[in-house]
């Protein structure tokens, strides 16, 4: 039996709204959204970076605390790798990112920032560890 | 009105919903058919929803008696009987759009029906819905139409703020106190139960506690949980709150559990 890990799926109020501010605001891609405009991913490689419309917790039998701006952030992240964390950052917060930590240098060498998304997610903006090591 | 199959007739009746009938923007959750084949009654739930139905009956054609029912959000279930030949067609509107659609206020609805007379004076254009028809087919497509055209007509849609709060109890399964989306809106928490009261008919405990009666069903019955897993999951304080909850508002208990349509806000 062999497991591996495929996917991270956020449960968001709309979909079609969070693929536009992670378009605009991390430069990333979508590769699939579905006609319900319920479920989307974007093109992260190998591991899926997904977007699940907060109705498909309901459908699924699942009950979660629902993501908002306004609420205190939930105990998960977004991690993106960027060649240029402060300019990722930037780019970000112009595109309406909420500004959380600049991006710092970590004592482990890394570059590794904040903001919270649209709906309130935490979204780290980093360099890449392997570079350093 | 979750449409049942019941514990006394499991099968009384051929509950359809029509696929591609959702139409969440325009408010529409869902468009359904049904057709009793025998003498039954029909066990409904409380879902917080409020359904406009064109009730007929199925054996003559045209079809030329025609009732329409507006049903207001419950919190407790009720029964319907029904004779073989009886026919529905009905739209579930979603939460939030009831006064968008129909100029009333659901509030004036709860725990209520409005049928034939009562419904047309309480929303005169109600009337065009009980003409004449070819078919019984042509009453989902009569629903779907009223629905499009009295959206259109501008009455105003549900905020964003209204639609979110409402998202938020559906997706936490009624586990969310109203407090806390009072802070994720910044908003009060009066601000919250006059919103949901004024989106659904129901305080927002009351809602709050039929989303989380239906998920409990549906983790007893679906996902086929331990009553005491279920219980603690829904968010119940032990397996004796979730009975009761099960008894008062469906007279269902884990062991007994009707064949009924769970309805969600993505059907």
């Amino acid at each position: 039996m062999t497991v591996r890990f495929g996917y991270t799926i956020l449960y968001v109020p709309d979909v079609r709204a969070t693929i536009a501010f992670y378009e605009a605001a991390f430069g990333l891609t979508a590769r699939f959204l579905h006609e319900s405009n319920l479920y989307a991913e974007m093109e992260t490689g190998a591991t899926t970076l997904a977007f699940a419309g907060e109705e498909m917790a309901e459908m699924n039998g699942l009950a979660i605390r629902p993501l908002r701006a306004g609420d205190l952030a939930q105990a998960v992240e977004i991690a993106l790798i960027c060649d240029d964390p402060q300019s990722s950052w930037d780019r970000a917060v112009a595109a309406g990112a909420s500004p959380l930590s600049p991006p710092t240098a970590k004592p482990w060498g890394q570059i590794v920032g904040y903001v919270r998304d649209l709906n309130g997610g935490m979204v780290e903006l980093c360099s890449d560890m392997t570079a350093i090591a | 009105m979750t449409q049942p199959q019941t514990p006394y007739s499991p099968h009384p009746s051929r509950y359809t919903e029509l696929s591609g009938g959702a139409d969440p923007g325009r408010g529409i959750e869902a468009v359904w058919v049904s057709v009793a084949d025998k003498a039954s009654a029909h066990r409904v739930l409380p879902d917080g929803r409020c359904d406009i139905i064109l009730r007929f009956c199925a054996k003559v054609s045209p079809i030329n008696s025609i009732t329409v029912v507006v049903t207001g959000p419950t919190t407790r279930h009720y029964d319907v009987v029904v004779e073989p030949g009886m026919g529905f067609a009905g739209i579930r509107l979603r939460p939030g759009f009831f006064h968008a659609i129909l100029g009333l206020s659901p509030v004036v609805l709860r725990d209520g029906n409005l049928v034939g007379e009562a419904a047309i004076g309480a929303c005169p254009p109600l009337a065009d819905l009980c003409a004449e028809a070819t078919s019984p087919d042509d009453l989902p497509g009569r629903l779907v139409a009223f629905v499009h055209h009295h959206i259109a007509l501008g009455h105003a849609l549900p905020p964003i703020q209204t639609l979110s709060i409402l998202s938020a109890l559906h997706a936490s399964g009624g586990r969310l106190p109203v407090q806390d989306i009072a802070r994720m809106q910044d908003i009060s928490t009066r601000t919250v139960q006059r919103i949901v009261r004024d989106a659904t008919g129901l305080p927002p405990k009351s809602y709050a506690r039929i989303l989380q009666f239906h998920r409990a069903l549906r983790l007893l019955r679906d996902h086929h949980m331990r009553p005491s897993e279920a219980a603690s999951e829904a968010g119940y304080a032990d397996q004796a709150h979730m009975t009761h909850a099960l008894r008062d508002f469906g007279a269902l208990s884990p062991a007994r559990l009707a064949d009924v349509t769970l309805v969600t806000l993505g059907d």
